[in-house]
């Protein structure tokens, strides 16, 4: 079914190359900037998931600086698949796609009946976690972004299209670190 | 009121910092027990290196005060004391480093005086300093104020000192000519 429908899209070649992701929206908090040890919770929301030439929404990418603990992730719930094919989000920290993207920390589909296809729902999809920011004596990069992907780029679809949707970003900045201000020496 | 407040605010800020101390920073030799601190972060540890004069930490290390007994070596040495602190998370702060002038003082060499002789100027090999003593007349030693004797003359720069004898012998006394 979804083979002849990307031939028929194909034959009036529409849209062919359009971004597939609509519009996103995202919370953090607290507020920036950040210090060591701090916890902050990180919500999106893609509103919407335009599946050009049959290219379904497949995975969220966590795209995280190295000035957070990628292992303090916690995630709260999966990212929802209403109207959506049967199967169901997992949550990987890593997993290489039939395209050889390397992908994780994230969500991504694994569709019931063909694995490498993603879902055919149109969202929203709601994403939140919470993540910690590093001990780290340098400012680190704190930097929060989040790809989506479709089965187009994760190799489980062939057509060519939103396969150039830029990652969202969430957050740039950098750890606060405090300086070390030791006195000059005195002698009594 | 807000004079008051500005005065308070300075007092404790003397309090809390202590004095500033001189780069480079000049102790006698022998000198023992000097204390050198930096600014106290009660979370932080401090590692101190002395280096040069003869110095050796005795107490404090880790922490935010120290002593110091110095050598017997005169001379300037620089980056002698140096303190890195290091934070309760880790982190590591740039070295706070001072220079040591090891500080010997001499007395020119005086020999002994006559009651009678006219006052003598007093020198060290480092001026600046304060002479004292029986006969010490600023920086002038006069017999006749000091008297018949053995005297202490002690010279003080800096907190240092050093002394020296000067001796002033009695006039001979000649009894009167007689005929055989």
């Amino acid at each position: 079914m979804k083979k002849l429908l990307f031939i028929f899209i194909l034959l009036f070649s529409i849209n062919s190359f359009s971004q597939c992701v609509g519009n996103q929206t995202s919370t953090i908090t607290p507020a920036g900037p950040y210090l060591p040890g701090d916890i902050v919770t990180v919500n999106y929301t893609l509103h919407s998931f335009t599946q050009i030439n049959v290219n379904w929404i497949h995975a969220f990418e966590i795209n995280l600086g190295p000035g957070w603990l990628q292992n303090t992730i916690i995630t709260s719930g999966n990212p929802g698949n209403p109207g959506g094919s049967m199967g169901a989000w997992i949550w990987d920290n890593q997993h290489t796609f039939p395209s050889g993207l390397n992908f994780g920390p994230g969500w991504r589909f694994v569709h019931a009946v063909v694995t490498d296809w993603g879902t055919n729902s149109t969202g929203p999809f709601n994403i939140s976690f919470t993540v910690t920011v590093k001990q780290t004596c340098t400012a680190e990069d704190l930097s929060v972004a989040i790809t989506v992907y479709g089965d187009c780029q994760t190799g489980g679809w062939f057509n060519g299209a939103c396969c150039n949707d830029p990652a969202y970003n969430i957050y740039q900045g950098n750890v606060q670190v405090a300086p070390i201000v030791t006195s000059n020496i005195n002698h009594y | 009121m807000k004079k008051l407040i500005t005065v308070l605010f300075l007092i404790i800020g003397l309090v809390s910092f202590g004095q500033t101390t001189a780069n480079p920073d000049i102790v006698c030799i022998n000198a023992t027990g000097e204390q050198y601190f930096v600014t106290n972060t009660p979370t932080s540890t401090y590692q101190w290196t002395i280096t040069g004069g003869g110095g050796v930490l005795q107490t404090g290390q880790g922490t935010s005060l120290i002593t110091v007994d110095w050598g017997s070596t005169p001379g300037l040495y620089p980056n002698a004391v140096t303190v890195v602190e290091t934070t309760a998370s880790g982190c590591v702060g740039s070295p706070v480093t001072l220079d040591v002038q090891v500080l010997e003082l001499t007395l020119q060499p005086v020999s002994s005086f006559c009651l009678t002789d006219p006052t003598y100027t007093l020198s060290a090999n480092i001026s600046g300093g304060t002479f004292s003593g029986t006969g010490v007349i600023g920086n002038d030693f006069d017999p006749a104020t000091a008297g018949v004797g053995t005297h202490v003359i002690t010279y003080s720069f800096n907190g240092c000192t050093t002394t020296t004898n000067i001796t002033v012998n009695s006039l001979p006394v000649t009894g009167p000519i007689q005929h055989y």
